[in-house]
């Protein structure tokens, strides 16, 4: 009987950037055995970033910006294998297999089939024609596994205009009508920065739509394609916003932090450099509670302030004067004496203040994983606890190539002869060579032209 | 004849709000049997706007009605023995049970999860609170705009100079809600398969921490190396990020060394191709030569509308996106040709244009949608089905228990 819901599940994953490997991730962690299928005779676009090594200095210079952006080594160091030092590749690997091989040859079409043959699902996240191109369709991949399940999650769809339209996350968040209403009520879209949520939402959704097709599979044994535009995906999303569009013919414009009858419901400034403290307040007992805590009593005698419809009318104001008293406060003491008078309120926390979270360690969130070129470290855990049947990360993220015998001779059932003539063709292997990288490993700073 | 992929999976609905009911609709969207228990008086997401015609009205909400489709509703106040007395008749029947309650609500009432299971062997109790069911702040109040705050990217949104901002549009609860049917899914397979129980603790908070907008990325940088990532504008780089246009803004990404030349062809600076200046990306480039290539840029953008720089930018194979408003979005000829929007007639709002299907499944296809549940739509046939009469359903009525 499976311990995990997902044990003896064979998900072949051959997704890059955010979506993709978060949908597998997901399947990854709840027991499902993902493979992730990588060329080594050429560089996956947005994937390990091999391509895209930088030295440690450079990694410290671009921190101290601010432009760490998940992407950083360990120490930022890039090591002899920085491919598999990356941050932000290595928080969707955790739990998962690497394979090589190039989908895009013969040879490695060939040995992609025989994986399917073995496989229950597929996932992809690429543009059509790179996928017609290698002849790895839906209808391609029937043919070979006629049970196989196929998850495709291109940005825009197999059909429509847009097609074959190019996208990352923050292209879809425009395109789809996030980035607008996101944005500062008195602001241009550029200040709004970058977001990923369609990234985020697409890869849980994908896992869902998978468990579905699973789920319709064995009770009659009848594979599917699930056509996942990364586009579309979102959309229900925003559901109130759309039908207040076709309902009422309302563009509420762009919403920034305000909510639609609570005020204040904002970040106010708090003591020190870029700290802030997130208050929302729907009913007149918390915002009496608010200012008390606040010691405000002029603004709880406020006539403008006295109910809630006139709170909302005059949030510009209010907002401004209680920026004015909650900046001489540290965040969390203000955050624990807020809460503690019924009022909701939370700090904005950092990447250090998450990782140190109370509610988050007591919970068991975090967890410990290791392997020998990244190290030990903490990474933050799964998305829900189980009660009865306890539940944990398994293995540390997978470094390219590191199953490569297990898939080729346990799974697939190749000879250790035909296993050499892989080895000898540069399809299996378990580092790039120099000629693809364009460098030698270590890593060093290219000579500067200047 | 198509089935739908989740048909016979029969789920109880004690949600309310965003996060729950989204998941709900998830599984009632692809042919789950969903019965919405709600209070008397309704789910919360019923008094919230907008409103239908901008006149606040039960059945008019647009955040309920979007987020209930092919559900059925039935009354039950339970803080009274009679309506938990239904409920205990209603979960030998159920595989999943979807609660939204603070923790020990429902053990406090007799319905704990060792409660249904006894009542239902091999239930799956699935129950979504901000915080989970145990943890310090499990007393602390919590919403969308502090669950951004708190586990959320919000520090990292936004213009730097000014306050940060948070994801409009309630998407924490969204994406808390999908992963809440996706847990609720993953336990029903196995359940399937073993016919064994499982209750599921889901936190909004965790939810948050484990997304992948940015967070889950963010953490383990942290944790691999203490840094932290800023605030930043989108648009800081050559030919990057979000630009004005004629009707607009959009946002494109020209200014890689690999894709630079497809974008000087694009805006007509054919003359630039072999400068040998450009050479110098990525690191950045000569700040005259930056100005007369985003000069050019701005000009392009300043004869084009929204769509044109798009279609445009696509074809010179630039990755590029329109800040599209919801007028711009719902006319746009490719998601019509693809026919996403779905019409949905109700009795208090006639028919409008829904978001349709999320994916689409080659064997396993959506039925059109059934509107979202008048409020106690369904109490009565419920009641019926369990054998009250007439003149119980009155007797409920006056007692508050529906």
């Amino acid at each position: 009987m499976p311990r995990l819901p997902l044990e003896g599940i064979r998900v072949v994953d051959v997704t890059v950037a955010w979506a993709g490997p978060s949908c597998s991730q997901l399947l990854a962690e709840w027991g499902a055995e993902v493979i992730r299928v990588e060329p080594v005779t050429r560089i996956q676009p947005m994937a390990r970033y091999a391509d895209r090594p930088s030295t440690r200095e450079q990694q410290i210079t671009l921190a101290s910006q601010g432009y760490s952006g998940g992407g950083g080594y360990p120490d930022f160091e890039p090591g002899d294998q920085p491919w598999n030092r990356n941050a932000s590749f290595n928080s969707n690997a955790r739990n998962k297999l690497s394979m090589t091989a190039d989908i895009t040859t013969d040879e490695g079409r060939d040995i992609f089939y025989r994986l399917v043959e073995k496989s229950d699902v597929v996932v992809e996240n690429n543009v059509p024609e790179t996928i017609a191109k290698a002849k790895i369709t839906y209808e391609d991949l029937r043919r070979v596994q006629p049970q196989i399940i196929m998850l495709r999650m291109p940005a825009f769809g197999l059909s429509g205009p847009y097609k074959e339209f190019r996208g990352l996350g923050t292209h879809i968040e425009g395109m789809i009508g996030h980035h607008y209403i996101r944005g500062y009520p008195d602001g241009t879209p550029d200040e709004a920065g970058e977001a990923f949520t369609g990234d985020a939402v697409g890869g849980v959704q994908g896992a869902f739509a998978t468990m579905l097709a699973l789920r319709h599979r064995r009770r009659t044994g009848e594979g599917q394609q699930i056509e996942l535009a990364q586009a579309e995906n979102f959309l229900p999303v925003l559901g109130e916003q759309i039908l207040d569009w076709t309902m009422n013919g309302h563009d509420a414009g762009p919403q920034g932090n305000q909510h639609r009858s609570h005020a204040p419901h904002q970040a106010f400034p708090c003591l020190g450099e870029d700290q802030w403290i997130a208050i929302d307040v729907g009913t007149d007992a918390e915002f009496v509670a608010l200012c008390g805590v606040l010691d405000a009593a002029e603004l709880a005698a406020d006539e403008r302030f006295a109910s809630a419809p006139s709170r909302w009318k005059n949030r510009t104001e209010l907002d401004s004067l209680i920026g004015e008293r909650t900046r001489n406060h540290d965040k969390f003491a203000l955050f624990h004496e807020l809460q503690g008078a019924g009022v909701a309120a939370g700090p904005l926390l950092d990447a250090e203040e998450k990782f140190h979270c109370p509610q988050l360690r007591e919970r068991g969130f975090y967890e410990y994983l290791e392997n020998s070129v990244v190290g030990g470290h903490w990474y933050p855990g799964l998305a829900w606890k189980t009660v009865q049947t306890e539940n944990h990360l398994q293995r540390a993220p997978a470094m390219l190539g590191q199953d490569n015998e297990y898939v080729y001779k346990e799974v697939m059932g190749m000879s250790d002869d035909e296993y050499q003539q892989h080895v000898d063709s540069g399809m299996i292997a378990d580092a790039y060579p120099p000629s693809v990288l364009g460098y030698t490993p270590p890593y060093t700073a290219p000579e500067s032209g200047t | 004849m198509t089935v739908e992929a989740l048909a016979g999976m029969r789920v109880l609905d004690f949600t309310t709000g965003v996060a729950g009911p989204y998941a709900t609709k998830l599984l009632a969207d692809h042919g789950a049997s969903v019965l919405k228990v709600e209070p008397p008086n309704g789910d919360s997401a019923r008094r919230q706007g907008p409103f239908a015609g901008d006149e606040p009205h039960v059945e008019g909400s647009a955040r309920f009605l979007s987020l209930n489709t092919n559900k059925r509703s039935m009354t039950l106040n339970l803080d009274t023995e009679e309506a938990r007395g239904i409920v205990r008749r209603l979960v030998p029947e159920q595989d999943v049970i979807v609660e939204d309650f603070e923790p020990g609500f429902l053990r406090e009432r007799g319905l704990g999860y060792e409660d249904l299971e006894t009542l239902r062997p091999g239930i799956i109790l699935v129950s979504l609170t901000p915080w989970g069911q145990f943890g310090p702040y499990v007393e602390y109040k919590q919403s969308d705009l502090i669950a951004q705050a708190m586990s959320g990217p919000m520090l990292w949104t936004g213009n730097a100079e000014r306050e940060p901002l948070k994801l409009a549009g309630a998407v924490s609860h969204y994406h808390a809600g999908a992963m809440t049917a996706l847990a609720a899914t993953i336990a029903h397979y196995r359940q399937e398969l073993t016919d064994e129980g499982e209750h599921v603790d889901i936190s909004i908070y965790e939810t948050q921490a484990s997304s992948r907008d940015r967070v889950q990325p963010h953490i383990t940088n942290y944790s691999y190396n203490g840094s932290e990532p800023g605030r930043r504008r989108a648009g800081v780089s050559l030919a990057t990020g979000v630009r004005p246009c004629a009707d607009g803004y959009v946002n494109i990404a020209g200014g890689t060394s690999e894709r630079i030349p497809r974008f000087l062809r694009m805006i007509g600076r054919e003359d630039l191709l072999g400068d040998e200046r450009l050479a110098a990306l990525p690191a950045p480039l000569a700040a005259e030569l930056v100005e007369d290539i985003e000069t050019s840029y701005l000009e392009w953008l300043m004869q084009r509308t929204k769509r044109q720089v798009v279609e445009e930018a696509q074809r010179a194979r630039v990755m590029a996106a329109a800040i599209n408003t919801p007028e711009d979005l719902v006319s746009d000829p490719h998601y019509r040709a693809r026919g996403v929007w779905e019409t949905i007639d109700h009795p208090h709002t006639g028919p409008v244009e829904y978001p349709g299907r999320p994916f689409i499944f080659s064997e396993t296809p959506r039925a059109p949608a059934r509107r979202a549940p008048l409020l106690g739509e369904h109490t009565a046939e419920e009641l019926t089905r369990l054998g009250y009469h007439d003149a119980d359903l009155s007797r409920l009525r006056e007692l508050s228990v529906i």
